[in-house]
């Protein structure tokens, strides 16, 4: 029997759990002739901010030991270009389509959380309060708890579909970001983010990317976004969405081993176009292997010694109040 | 566009560290424009991480198989990874990508050439050659060495020039150029300019078109991720937005665009 591999979002009903990062394959057509959308969980759009984004200088992309930083800055058409030229394409492909959003203050989140909401084209929307690209404000958002938030208690009202917060690594306990955004009314969380990078030429004496500092993506992550995504698997209650260096079908089974109910694929895909699909078929193989019927045995099948990786109490303030 | 299969023929080095990989394609693969790159995996194993953009040097279909070429430097890794590939070795590529070059009818095509940008302008003049149009092709080289396919460029009038004056002009391309440009025969409604090279040579040429109000098209490089307008990661700098505005991508807008526009001071 072909094992199910349908799992829930809050109420996203998602036909598998594979999906493509934000920033990956723009909103969908780009790469309407290499992925087979119709196989997979679904897409997450390029983020939307309010006004348009022509993005940073060049060079925006750069190569480093199995990974990639990038300092695209967001480059976009703004929400009315988005809902202009956008929408009518995202209302046409055959997954699911969660829309990024990311707002320079509270009121432009809660703008584009209400705009997308009308736009009819959204499954869910990623609330994206991470970027390293975009200023300081992006980052601000998840690296305070505070912040975070405000953001997620002031757009929760604003619409019945689910709300996912994406989260950056470049804190020092996700798990208090994570669980902020949980009770403020998030449906999920995703996780990770790039990691904030730097590339140095010596032959120039300068920076490579335009801006300096970029986010740093690919295999190199992985093992460093595998123990953020399960602290705060280990944290909240939501489903957790993983992601960071998946570049073959095993890796997204060891985000979904570890407690993610869904996973992203992000870099690995400019190289392999077809790595969406293949981790669906390696999911449902690994399920299979399991003897299992669905894909809900395996995650969080982890099976970690009594006692061990867990954030030892003494490292981590407690939930409330703890004035960080 | 599409994702194929690809089987490499040969892969020879023809002068130090200049290659010519021949790469057999899938019927899938459509007739490319020269001016069209192809996205390529470099290597059959897992590194490097990223595909790397090559414009194509030519293109073969012939007694039912087709090949693309390309002519490359090892310059990094990429390249370095891609010269490593033996006849046999299977790849992957992702093509034919982007906009390629667009000559006017009734117009002599001036092709400028330097280093290896030539590769995409022995392709453009093989074209011509074929459709019976004359060219002039100006092709520069740091010495005779270095020269690349120079025997292959017929039917055009052919100038060339070295840095050491090993063969041809002794000096830039861009002098011979002005010498073309000079002897008055050229209007700049009769002729038109396409260029491929270094981007500080282009920046140049881009520059001697702008004075002279001629038409020009140059072939762009620099590092991608998606290749098909996607992820924005390869942006150009216009003059008209100065820094801000819109940026097109290079790789669906490009690699071949109007010289005249790109704001070459601020691409690297």
């Amino acid at each position: 029997m072909k094992p199910s591999l349908a799992v829930r979002i809050g109420s996203l009903a998602l036909r598998n759990p594979v999906l493509v990062a934000s920033g990956i394959i723009g909103y969908g057509r780009e790469y309407e002739r290499l992925v087979d959308l119709s196989r997979i969980g679904g897409i997450v759009t390029k983020t939307v901010t309010l006004r348009p984004r022509a993005g940073n200088p060049p060079p925006r992309v750069h190569e480093t030991a199995s990974g990639m930083l990038n300092s695209i800055g967001i480059e976009n058409p703004g929400l009315e270009g988005f809902l202009e030229i956008k929408v009518p394409i995202l209302r046409e492909l055959p997954c699911s389509v969660i829309v990024s959003v990311e707002g320079e203050d509270v009121g432009e989140f809660c703008e584009l959380v209400q705009g997308v909401d009308a736009s009819g084209a959204a499954h869910a929307i990623e609330v994206n309060i991470s970027c390293p690209n975009v200023g300081p404000h992006g980052l601000r958002y998840s690296t305070d708890a505070g912040m975070a938030r405000e953001v997620m208690r002031a757009i929760r009202p604003l619409t019945p579909l689910p709300l996912i917060a994406k989260l950056t690594p470049n804190v020092t306990r996700i798990a208090e970001i994570a669980e902020a955004c949980e009770e403020c009314g998030a449906d999920a969380v995703s996780l990770v983010n790039t990691f904030v990078g730097m590339a140095v030429d010596s032959r120039t004496r300068k920076p490579v990317l335009g801006t300096v500092l970029g986010g740093l993506s690919g295999p190199a992550i992985k093992p460093l976004a595998l123990a953020k995504t399960w602290e705060v698997a280990q944290a909240v209650d939501i489903p957790v969405i993983g992601m960071g260096g998946i570049a073959r079908a095993s890796d997204a089974v060891e985000f979904l081993l570890l407690g993610s109910t869904a996973v992203q694929v992000g870099t690995a895909l400019f190289a392999d176009p077809g790595l969406a699909e293949s981790c669906v078929d390696g999911i449902e193989a690994y399920v299979r292997g399991m003897g299992a019927t669905s894909v809900e045995a395996l995650i969080g099948a982890l099976e970690v010694p009594e006692g061990r990786g867990v954030i030892r109490a003494g490292c981590r303030p407690a939930r409330e109040g703890s004035g960080s | 566009m599409n994702l194929v299969e690809c089987t490499v023929l040969s892969n020879r080095e023809l002068s130090k560290g200049n290659f010519l990989l021949s790469l057999k394609v899938p019927r899938a693969f459509a007739r490319p424009v020269p001016g069209q790159f192809v996205h390529l995996r470099v290597s059959g194993q897992e590194e490097p991480l990223l595909r790397r953009p090559y414009s194509l040097e030519g293109f073969v279909d012939r007694a039912g198989i087709r090949a693309v070429r390309i002519y490359f430097s090892v310059v990094g890794r990429g390249s370095r990874f891609l010269a490593a590939n033996p006849k046999g070795q299977v790849l992957d590529l992702i093509g034919p990508l982007g906009v390629g070059f667009s000559p006017r009818p009734r117009r002599l095509p001036i092709l400028v050439a330097g280093g290896r940008g030539v590769a995409p302008l022995l392709f453009l003049s093989r074209r011509l050659r074929e459709r019976n149009r004359p060219f002039v092709f100006l092709y520069g080289a740091r010495s005779r060495a270095e020269l690349y396919g120079v025997r292959e460029i017929r039917g055009g009038r052919l100038h060339l020039a070295t840095d050491d004056g090993s063969v041809g002009f002794e000096g830039s391309v861009l002098e011979l150029l002005g010498r073309e440009w000079g002897h008055g025969r050229h209007t700049p409604l009769s002729a038109e300019i396409f260029t491929c090279g270094p981007h500080g040579l282009l920046h140049e040429v881009a520059e001697f078109a702008r004075r002279h109000g001629i038409r020009c098209e140059a072939s762009l490089e620099g590092p991608m991720a998606c290749a098909v307008g996607a992820c924005r990661g390869c942006p150009v700098p216009l003059l008209s937005n100065g820094g801000n505005g819109r940026y097109p991508a290079m790789c669906v807008e490009g690699p071949v665009m109007d010289a005249t526009i790109v704001d070459w001071a601020r691409l690297p």
